[in-house]
């Protein structure tokens, strides 16, 4: 009896400290949470002021030439999977791993820890992922589609519905659609369009890439946040099981005790 | 004075997303203004100063660190890789 109640309180107060622990992670997402949501918002207002010029420069007859701009048939593909540095987020990065099995052909350029370490990259946090480190990504692979090492670029990454839902998708960036729907007749480009378009394709590439990369630290701090207080909601519940488990035995022990004592003293 | 909406969006959000007179920056062939009823009007921009003049005729002035610049018929969008205002 007296090794029961000893082991449950062990298992009580090691629990408690898993409750601590997600109770601090849970804090922690909270207070990140506004300034994530903030930047996500940031980052779709460029990311759509960026697509909507780009999609003026291709509905440009002349803009079919631009390297960019070519359909190719090969099935070389290029993915950037974004998923978070740390776990403790629910389904987060398992979401987006799933989505990323579907295309096990793909070649593909991780960011954060938690991707780089799955497909063996060097480290590159997605949390501290600067626009200028985005830019440099952004040429480097605007490079090899115009060199024709790969044919389509995706970027798979998650998308905040709500604090409670967000789905992993994928996004394909190169090569570019022609857009339908937009007059270009009177438009001005100076100097030409297929200049500007191909300027403009790398910028438009990392702005995307900002966007999501925004987008998917606010989806992976409101998981974690939800995650935590599911899991703190569990450790709480095994506390009390485990306390009426261990007042139990500590009862029986002295119930035990008295018995004997009593049964000792020849009354 | 006719006046225009200009948003000048940058990665870390819209730096401007008001009414203004004029905007002035170097586009690759020179400098360039705009101004309200502008043609719709696509052109790079170098980086470099970039001056906007408010409805109310006081001028704010920023850095662009390149980009694009686009007219559409009732608004102008600065695309900027970065944008700090030097006030």
């Amino acid at each position: 009896m007296g090794a029961d109640i000893k082991s449950l309180r062990t298992r009580i107060r090691s629990v408690d400290s898993t409750l601590h622990l997600t109770k601090a992670m849970g804090l922690v997402a909270s207070s990140k949470i506004r300034r994530a949501n903030d930047a996500m918002l940031k980052g779709r207002d460029y990311a759509s002021a960026v697509t909507e010029t780009v999609k003026v420069l291709t509905a440009c007859p002349d803009c079919a030439k631009s390297p960019y701009m070519q359909q190719r048939d090969g099935g070389r593909v290029k993915l950037i999977v974004i998923a978070g540095d740390r776990g403790m987020a629910g389904g987060y990065n398992a979401n987006v791993f799933r989505l990323v099995r579907e295309l096990p052909e793909a070649e593909i350029v991780p960011i954060g820890k938690r991707a780089c370490e799955r497909y063996g990259e060097e480290i590159r946090s997605s949390e501290t992922y600067s626009y200028g480190q985005a830019r440099e990504l952004a040429e480097q692979l605007c490079l090899e589609f115009e060199e024709g090492r790969f044919d389509r670029l995706g970027i798979v990454s998650t998308e905040y519905v709500s604090m409670m839902t967000q789905n992993a998708r994928v996004d394909w960036v190169l090569p570019l659609k022609k857009a339908e729907d937009v007059p270009t007749r009177q438009v001005v480009f100076e100097p030409d369009e297929i200049t500007i378009l191909n300027d403009a394709v790398p910028e438009y590439v990392a702005g995307l890439l900002m966007a999501a990369l925004r987008e998917s630290f606010a989806c992976e701090v409101a998981a974690r946040r939800m995650a935590m207080d599911s899991a703190g909601k569990n450790a709480q519940q095994m506390i009390d099981e485990l306390q009426l488990a261990y007042n139990r035995a500590r009862q029986g022990a002295i119930t035990q005790e008295i018995t004997e004592i009593v049964a000792g003293s020849g009354m | 004075m006719n006046t225009f909406l200009l948003t000048i969006a940058s990665p870390d959000g819209n730096a401007f997303d008001e009414q203004a007179a004029t905007l002035t920056l170097r586009g690759v062939e020179g400098e360039l203004a705009v101004m309200a009823g502008h043609v719709p009007f696509v052109t790079s921009v170098k980086a470099g100063d970039c001056t906007v003049e408010l409805p109310d005729g006081t001028e704010r002035v920023g850095y662009a660190d390149g980009g694009i610049l686009s007219v559409g018929k009732d608004r102008v969008t600065l695309l900027a890789g970065s944008f700090r205002w030097k006030e």
